[in-house]
């Protein structure tokens, strides 16, 4: 999906630190029609989750990375 | 919607340039650079995906600047002498007035990134150089040869020379220091080993 204009990036510190922590949340995070684009830095201390989308909210990404067992806290800009 | 802070942006390319420099490719990381530069990591994320992203952007701005440097005042239509002396003296006032720049191209030359980021300096580099390297074929003043060679004499002469300056030693340890006369000496010659 190409990033759209309205889409707002969203920014999380997780604990998904491993490309295996990765495969574990991707299929979850693929599976959302309106998430048009996400990816972890997991180079970086905070493994940052960054997350496009025009209609998820925050909570929303939250709660489905929580469900797979790992932690996610919104970075504040 | 947040705005594009054109003066953030400059300070994030700059202190990736440092910090690249100072600790290397590896230990690099966005939560350093964010730090460095006095703002979230959330920031920085919202304009590059992760670090790879981010490396590679910064690189090619700077690839893109550093190129238009290296043919600033090169006329194609110069003699060929002249062009050449005018592209060692562009080169040589890059390592002087950015000696950083040039040693974060370094670190990225050996790295992973190099294949997304030396492009960018062929492709700026090639319209002008190319052009002045067909005119002097055209009059007759430089022979045909593969681009090989024709760097290897035309320039590899005043990068090995700034490496002796640089190490301060020549051979067999003799210190070194590059003067005007050894500079021009060293051009005149490979002047003359292009011209036909």
């Amino acid at each position: 999906m190409d990033r759209q204009s309205a889409d707002l990036v969203m920014v999380f510190k997780t604990n998904i630190r491993t490309e295996g922590d990765v495969h574990c949340v991707s299929g979850m995070l693929n599976a959302q029609q309106h998430i048009t684009e996400w990816s972890v830095d997991t180079e970086d201390v905070d493994c940052v989750l960054r997350v496009l989308s025009c209609k998820v909210q925050c909570h929303d990404v939250i709660k489905l990375v929580g469900l797979h067992g790992y932690e996610c806290t919104e970075l504040e800009y | 919607m947040r705005t594009r802070d054109l003066v953030k942006e400059e300070l994030v390319r700059q202190k990736t340039v440092e910090l690249v420099v100072e600790e290397g490719l590896d230990n690099f990381s966005v939560n350093k650079l964010a730090k460095t530069c006095g703002i979230s990591v959330a920031t920085l994320y919202i304009y590059y995906k992760d670090k790879d992203d981010l490396i590679v952007k910064v690189a090619i701005e700077e690839a893109k600047k550093s190129s238009a440097r290296m043919v600033k005042g090169l006329d194609p239509e110069l003699s060929f002498a002249e062009g050449l002396k005018k592209q060692w003296k562009n080169r040589i006032k890059e390592m002087k007035d950015f000696p950083e720049v040039v040693n974060f191209f370094e670190q990225v030359r050996a790295s992973k990134y190099q294949e997304k980021v030396f492009p960018v300096f062929e492709d700026a580099l090639r319209d002008k150089l190319g052009k002045f390297w067909t005119n002097a074929i055209k009059r007759g003043e430089l022979a045909e040869m593969p681009v090989e060679v024709y760097w290897s004499i035309a320039f590899a002469p005043l990068y090995n020379l700034i490496r002796f300056h640089r190490e301060g030693r020549s051979l067999a340890n003799k210190p070194f220091k590059m003067t005007e006369a050894v500079l021009w000496q060293t051009f005149d010659l490979a002047v003359k080993a292009l011209k036909k």
